[in-house]
This record gives structure tokens, sequence and C-alpha cells, in this order.
């Protein structure tokens, strides 16, 4: 092999690094034996450099490649989507170590190492990934250094300082591109995750879902309040209305359940308090919103549903920024059209018998007022012996008979479910709300941090007059959940957040793990909001208040202009430098000739001198030679022989003119 | 082309023109050794550029007989050296030696000061004694027990060599091989010349024999003409854009010196005039440039090819026309 085919073996050692690197923050979500791989072709490729192995022959290489693909498909059960493919592309690029030979092989492995970069975004894109990606790309850029430096037969740490100082360069021009390149949509649509699939609530309720959601502690949104932070127990943050009762589970009512005239909804008038917050949310592939009543908005492509929510038309697939305005204290729907009465006090024909007799034993009593009625349901809940918990009884038959004459223990799904049944058997229009209650303020900017541990489900109840009003059964039963969040609630149980021994929201007793952990949070925050949420409107705001404003198209020209300006003197500068040296006339019209015979199949290489090319042509073309000498000794009395007669640069131009081939 | 094949009109009193001189010269050489056209012109040409010329090649190839051959042609006086391990640079420059009679000590002066010094196998030496002939090839002069002498004029070396890597020899050093203005290798005889080689022996004629073809008038006289002909700018700037692809190409370890650049200049204006023309075409250069820089010129370790190598490799890669 010749020698600049070679790989040096700083580069050999860096590559393998690469791998390393690269692999590591996937390894959550790769089969193991991926990881393996990484290891085994690592060792094969050194004992290939130690010369004790030879590279793998056709058969092997074959064979490791279908049983690679099997092994995906087994762990997967499938070879589409985005894990699968992206498994896959991780072991192409492990195994293509074992082919690496030559400097073609490395220049490919370090240009696949660049694409497998890119994969990890399309899983996360939170800060602490981007900086260790960052590390990534410096060190797969040692490795093209190292590539670029013959002659280095150890490993050599200090290439990446070159890396190092080539990335800070090209900082300035990310920044530029990041804030002036033009926001397109994807060219392609990369396919759903298919094993984190959705996250967060579910269009439907079972008893246990919002429990089992008090395990996460991952973040569901941030707000970000202008102003004072509402009270705690103000923080109801609305995201599905569930109306219906669907196999023992709530579930809400799908675009095909309403009827035509009832898709828009009422307009409320807007009067009273407001507040003004943006909300930074997780992507859920879900299309409602979460906010505070009554919620309204400015930005462009977020609907309002007849409930009074704002969905998104599009699933929500990344982090999602959005600016809203609640008016907290207007009333809905004051006037309950017949269809929507009709929806939400609809009950199952039969089953919860007990609970039926039990809800007209309390309306009758209670006079036959609907306030009075629920007021009452909830001093049941208070006084008698009902329990929050995060570790309810399983319910069989009837499970609202079971709840609440037996068990009497549940979380908030079984509060807000039990409470709905005994409204509607009396005729009162309730509903079940669903979405996150409180949060967790950030006293470092305000933030309020809203996890997924902070689901709740409530309820809403029509009253004459008043419109849809709030009435949360858990607060009843365990006011702390709503006054100071769900681990006080759950304090004596212990069992908040259980399964996740280390995660650091278990230590906000530790104030430096606290402080760390909200400090973090803060720049995430940032982060998300300057960076994550940066898209095609924002970008167009920025600019305008950099420039002043600016119409759409000034934009696309000072962003083309910009680029012209930055390309175009650099390209003639370029031009400038490597423009040839000044021709003489009669250079110009003997590069003609050569020209015009080059035309005719016979050109003159860079080397080739005058004289000799005149030989070579009276030897290929005879016929010519008279005429090729004839110019040829013109060219050279003129160029050579110092004669600077300007009767001979005639009689060269004369000639060449009339030469034809 | 007027005036470019009368080659009297550059030099007065003189009723041969120089190229015919120069033919019939090479012509005369020829007669000894046989095939060998362009190494014979190319030889007479670095002498008639006032150079050095070093002939390197196995033994038994004609190096020797070139020289002698050359010596005679040109009508010198010579002296041979045939160079061994033991020789001392005292044996070559002279030793001044007590004289009994005169009762002072007088000067014996050595091989060197002739017209044309025959240097055989001098890498068979040390580079002590190699050394010696430094100071007489660089300046026309020697020094010896602090007495500087001149030498005469000309003087001329023609040095022979076996190759480097035979057993017994020690390379020249870099600066000595600087002081030659060509290197030339031999190589073999095509067939038909090696069968005349076979077919005439014994009627061969000796280099003693040739007839001395040039005066020393005339010899100056042709020295003086080459510095009249002709370089024009489009032919140095491709001498310049040779030299700078040696200095700026990644395969040399260094490149020409001005010093390499300016022989080759005088080597190329010398066979301009022997090609019977009063300037300079790029032909010149190029025909020149293997024997001139080859030996000046070294290739990095990486790579795989040698001097010659790196030579035709820079006469392919350098344009001889700009654009």
């Amino acid at each position: 092999m010749k020698l600049e085919e070679q790989i040096p073996r700083n580069a050999l050692v860096w590559i393998i690094a690469t791998q390393f690197v690269l692999l590591f923050p996937h390894l959550g979500r790769i089969p193991l034996w991926v990881l393996v791989l990484y290891a085994a072709t690592a060792l094969w490729r050194a004992m290939v450099y130690l010369g004790r192995w030879s590279f793998p022959g056709g058969y092997l290489k074959s064979s490791l490649t279908v049983i690679c693909f099997s092994g995906v498909w087994v762990s997967y059960g499938t070879l589409i989507g985005l894990e699968p493919t992206v498994a896959l592309l991780l072991i192409a690029y492990s195994l293509k170590l074992i082919e690496l030979a030559n400097q073609r092989d490395a220049y490919m492995l370090i240009f696949i190492a660049y694409f497998v970069c890119l994969t990890e975004f399309l899983f996360s894109q939170e800060l602490l990934i981007t900086l260790y990606m960052c590390v990534a790309v410096m060190v797969n850029t040692t490795s093209l250094v190292a590539l670029h430096q013959p002659g280095q037969d150890r490993f050599n740490f200090s290439t990446i300082r070159r890396a190092g100082a080539m990335m800070l360069q090209a900082l300035p021009l990310m920044i530029l591109l990041f804030v002036v390149f033009p926001r397109v949509g994807p060219l392609w649509n990369v396919p759903l995750k298919t094993h984190t699939a959705r996250s967060g609530m579910s269009d439907f309720m079972k008893p246990g879902d919002v429990a089992s959601l008090s395990l996460n502690d991952s973040v569901a949104f941030r707000a970000q309040f202008e102003g004072e932070v509402p009270d705690r127990s103000d923080l109801y943050w609305r995201g599905l209305v569930l109306s219906k009762l669907d196999e023992g589970a709530w579930r809400s009512l799908r675009w095909r359940d309403i009827p035509g005239d009832q898709r828009r909804g009422e307009q409320p008038e807007l009067v009273g308090e407001y507040v003004d917050y943006s909300i930074i949310m997780e992507p859920t592939q879900q299309n409602w919103l979460y906010a505070l009543p009554y919620a309204t908005t400015r930005d462009r492509g977020i609907l309002r549903s007849n409930d009074f929510r704002l969905v998104s038309p599009v699933q929500v697939q990344d982090q999602k920024r959005y600016e809203v305005r609640s008016w907290l204290e207007v009333p809905l729907d004051v006037e309950l059209g017949d269809w929507r009465r009709g929806v939400d006090t609809s009950l199952p024909e039969d089953g919860n018998p007990q609970t039926r007799v039990l809800a007209q034993q309390m309306f009758e009593a209670a006079g036959g007022d609907p306030e009075a009625f629920a007021r009452s349901v909830l001093d049941m809940f208070r006084e008698q012996a009902f329990f929050y918990t995060l570790r309810p009884p399983l319910l069989g038959e009837n499970p609202v008979d079971q709840f609440l004459f037996g068990t009497r223990r549940g979380f908030c799904e079984h509060y807000a479910s039990a409470f709905t049944w005994l409204m509607r058997a009396a005729g009162v229009p309730t509903r079940v709300v669903a979405g996150y209650q409180g949060g967790e303020v950030n006293p470092v900017n305000g933030t309020v941090i809203v996890h997924q541990f902070d689901a709740h489900a409530w309820n809403e109840v029509w009253l004459e007059g008043q419109g849809w009003v709030r009435i949360d059964p858990t607060f009843a039963i365990a006011p702390a959940r709503i006054e100071f969040g769900l681990e006080q609630a759950l304090a004596e149980e212990g069992s908040f957040l259980a399964e996740t021994p280390l995660s650091p929201l278990r230590f906000r007793g530790v104030s430096w793990v606290n402080n760390l952990r909200l400090q973090l949070d803060a720049i995430n925050y940032r982060w998300q909001l300057f960076v994550l949420s940066y898209d095609q409107e924002r970008q167009y705001q920025i600019l305008n208040r950099l420039l002043c404003s600016v119409g759409q198209s000034q934009l696309v020209f000072l962003i083309v202009g910009t680029w012209a300006l930055l390309l175009v003197p650099l390209a003639i500068a370029m031009v400038w430098r490597n423009r040839g040296p000044r021709l003489d006339a009669a250079t110009r019209h003997y590069q003609e000739f050569c020209r015009r015979l080059r035309g005719a199949g016979l050109p003159r290489p860079g080397h080739e001198a005058p004289t000799d090319f005149a030989r070579r042509v009276a030897e290929e073309r005879p016929a010519w030679a008279e005429e090729v000498a004839a110019i040829t000794r013109c060219y050279e009395s003129l160029a050579y022989a110092g004669d600077g007669d300007p009767a001979a640069l005639a009689e060269l131009k004369r000639r060449v003119r009339a030469f034809r081939v | 082309m007027k005036g470019v094949l009368d080659n009297a009109a550059l030099g007065s009193a003189r009723e041969t023109p120089m190229k015919e001189l120069v033919d019939r010269a090479a012509d005369e050489v020829g007669k000894v050794l046989l095939g060998k056209e362009s190494q014979v012109r190319l030889s007479l040409c670095c002498l008639l550029a006032r150079g050095h010329l070093l002939i390197e090649d196995l033994p038994g190839m004609g190096k020797t007989t070139l020289s002698h051959a050359l010596a005679s042609v040109l009508g010198l006086s010579y002296n041979r050296i045939q160079f061994t391990s033991d020789l001392l640079p005292a044996d070559i420059l002279g030793v001044s030696v007590f004289d009994q009679a005169s009762n002072a000590f007088s000067f014996h002066p050595g091989p060197v000061f002739s017209q044309l010094l025959l240097a055989d196998e001098i890498n068979r030496t040390t580079p002590r004694t190699q050394s010696a002939l430094l100071e007489a090839m660089g300046e026309g002069q020697v020094t010896v027990e602090g007495e500087t002498r001149a030498l005469p004029e000309p003087f001329f070396v023609i040095a022979t060599q076996n190759p480097v890597h035979q057993s017994g020899t020690y390379p020249l050093p870099e600066s000595q091989l600087d002081r030659f203005l060509m290197r030339l290798e031999l190589g073999y005889p095509d067939p038909a010349a090696e069968r005349q080689m076979f077919v005439r022996d014994g009627t061969a004629p000796k280099p003693e024999e040739l007839i001395a073809c040039l005066s020393l008038e005339q010899l100056a006289a042709i020295r003086a003409a080459v510095d009249e002909v002709h370089a024009s700018d489009n032919l140095l700037d491709y001498l310049q854009r040779l030299v700078a692809y040696t200095r700026n190409s990644a395969e040399f370890a260094y490149g020409l010196s001005p010093r390499g650049a300016l022989a080759l200049l005088q080597c190329a204006r010398t066979w301009a005039l022997m090609e019977g023309r009063s300037h300079v075409v790029p032909e010149d250069l190029q025909t020149v440039l293997p024997a001139v820089a080859t030996h000046r010129l070294v290739p990095t370790s990486d790579y795989a090819g040698d001097a010659s190598a790196l030579v035709h490799e820079l006469l392919l890669n350098v344009d001889v026309i700009p654009g």
C-alpha cells in the first residue's frame, strides 16, 4: 500500500475512541449485544493492527451482517422505526471498523460518525446531551485531523487541541448560521419513536393511570409567568376534558362525537383578571396543550376546542413553546346547550346500583340544589374514612360501588370518577378534567416546573348562573396535595417516587442538591427558550427586533445579501489569488492556436515546449506541418528571441486566425 | 528567424561557425564512444559552460574513455589522478621540497596544475582528499602551505565515480557535488553501437589519438558567446516556475539553490549556442535539466522514487507556457 493511503496509528486510536464516545449516549435504547459487538470489532481491529489476526473474509463479513440484522429484528420485533434504524446504523458503523484498511475507508467511517452524531438529537436535544455531542464531534474531528498527520506512530492526545481550535473557529459561523439560516420545514419525516411512544396523559383515564404517572419524575412542561405566579392552589393546568364513560374508562370526546354546530364552542366575554405566561412543553405525541382556564393565545397554529382548551392541529413531536393569556374569572358556558347537558349527564344503563341510590338520597337531602349536593358529597369524602393513597387496592365490577362502600382508598382519579358518578346519577352536568396541578416554582428564574407526578384529575360541575365550576374532590381528602404537592400528601406513606431512588427530586431536603438541580433546570429552561424553540417565527421576530421592522421578502434579501456580502468578496479574493500571470499578446495568440489543435484532438500538455509540440503535430498530421512550424517559429521568436517586432506579432495573429484544423 | 543560424555574427575573427566547431568535436569524441551522442554533447556543453563534469556509472561503461576523449578533442593539457583510499591532499595539490642546491624550499606542483584534470573514481578516496579539490574547483586556485597559487586558465575537472552503493566508496558531500555543473550517467550502449564495438575491436582509435578540434582561442570565444545568448522573460519565468516547484512541492527534501538555478540557465544558454541559436528556448532547459539538477535534488523519505524520477516529475508538472 502506498504510504499516503495508510492510516496513521494515532488516527486509528482516535477513530476507535470516537466509536465508543458515539455509542455511549445510545446505550439506554439499543440492545446490550451492540455494545459487545463494538468491543469485539475494536478488539479485532486492534489485533489486525498488531499483526496477529487478519481482516475478515467476505463470507464472514456477509454472515456477520446477516446475524446483526436478524439480531435487530429479534430485539425490536421490526426493522422499521427510529430505534431499529438507528441501531442498524450503529451496527454498520461498528462493522465498518473491521474493514478499515486504507484512508478511503477511514474517510467513510469518519463521515458516518458525523451522521451518527446527528441521530442522537432525534431522541434528545437537552443541553447536557448537546454539550456531550459537541465533545463527540470534537473527538471525531480529531480523528480527521489525525488522518492528515502522516507518520504519527503512537497515540497522541494533543491532536485534540487542533480539533478544538478548529471547532472554536467554526463557532461564530455556527452561531451566525443558527440565527440567520432560513428555517425550512423538515424535508422528510422521521419515523415515530416506537418504544418511547407517547408520554404523559392519554385521552382516556382508567383507575390507576394518573397514579402510574405519579411515579415519573420527568418534566411535563415549564411555565414562565409575566409577573407574579398565581397561588399554587389555582394552578390547575387543564389538558383534557373527559366527558364520556367508555367501558370503565373516562374518555374525551372525539372530533366525530361532536355535532357540527357544537364544534366551535361558545366565545366567552373576556372580563376580570388575567395572567400572561409562556409554556415550553415537552413532546407528548398528542394534540392537546396545557393551560390555565380560560386560555387564549395569539400564537398561530393553535386552536381552541369547544370545551375551552388549547389544541394543536398536529401532534407535539418536539418541544413546543406557546404564549397564553388566561382569564381566571371568566365564567364558561353560562348557558348550557342541550347536547352538552346530555353528554355531561349520561351514565351507562346499569352498574353501580348502590351509588345511584346514594346519589338520589343525598340530592334529596340537599333539597335538590346542585351546589349544596356537591358540597355534601365533598363533606362525605372529608368526614368519612376515605384515604388518599398511591397504592389503592384493585377494583372489580361496579368499581364505584366498591370504592365508595368498600375500599375507600384511592388516588385522585378514583375520587374524580366517583364524584362524577354521584353528580350525574342525580342529573347534575359534571365532567372529569385531566391535567396537572401545581408545579414547582424555581426560585432561580421564577419558572414553574410541572413534572409528570403533578398529573391530576378533578371535576367541573355546571351550576346555574355560574357556568362550569371547578371542584376538586381530592382537595377534600388530601388538602396537602393541592397546597404543598404530592410529596407532602404522600409523606406518611413514603411512596413518593419510590421506584426511582436516585431521582434528584427525592433529595429536595438536601439544600445543595436541590440548589444544583434548580440551577440546572434554570439553565435548561434558557436553553429551551432560546435555542430549541427558535423556529421560523422566532427567527423572524428576532431579526425584526435586531434590524428594525423588515418585511418577509426584505428578510430573505437580507439573508441572501449577508451571504453574498460574506461569500462574494471571499470568492473574488480566491479567484484573485489563483489567477494566472498576465499573459503577453504573443502567448495569448499561441494559446489560442493550442486550443484549436486541442479541438482537433491534438492537445498540448503543459510540459511540452512549443518546438517539441510542433514536431509531434507534424508527425501526426503531416498536412499541417508547414503552417504549424511557421506559427511556432513566429511564437518562438516573439517569446524567446526577444524579438518584440510588432510586425511579427501581427503575423502570428494573422497566421493563428487563418489556421483551420 | 533572421541571424539565428548565423553564429559567426556573434563573435569576431572566426571563419567556422561555432555550431560546426562543436559538432565536429562531438563527432570526434563519438569515434571512441559509440552510441552516446547525447551524453557527449551534454559533456561538451558542461565544459563550454565553464563547469566541471561528474560522470557516474558502473565500471567499464566508458567513463574514462569519455573523459580522455574530451581532453584530447579540446586540445588541453591534462593530468590524470587515480583516486585511491590512501591518496592524500598533497598528492593532488603538490608539496614544497627542500632543495639542497638552492638551499631553499621549492614548490613541486601536483597534478591539479593542468588545464584538464581527470579525477578517476573520485569517490574511492576519503572525504578529506576529496575536499582538497573544493577550492580548486570553486575558485580556480589552490592554497598550499599558506601560499595561494592560481591554476591554469582554463581549468576543468572531469571526475568519474562509481555508483555510491558500490563497496569501498565514500559518497561525495553535497557541497562537493554542488561544485560539479553536471552529473552524467552513461548507461549501456544500444545493441547496434555495441555490435560495432565488437566488430572494430583492435582497430578502434585510442582517445589519445583524436585530433584537437578547438583551439584555446576558439574555446574562449565560445565561452564568451555563451554570455551573449538571450534568455527572454518568458524563459526566465519558466525557469523560476521550475525552481519554485522544487522548493514548494512536498516530494523535495530541499529545493534548488540559486547556484543550481544559475547553473541551469548557464547550461541552457550553452546548449542553445550549440544548437545554433542566439536565444534560449524551453527545450534547452528541459534538455539540460536532468544532468544539471538530479545530483542537487534529494527526495523526501516518503517519496517512492529516486532523484531522477523526481526530476522527471518536475518536468511533467511545470507548465512551459502559463495560462
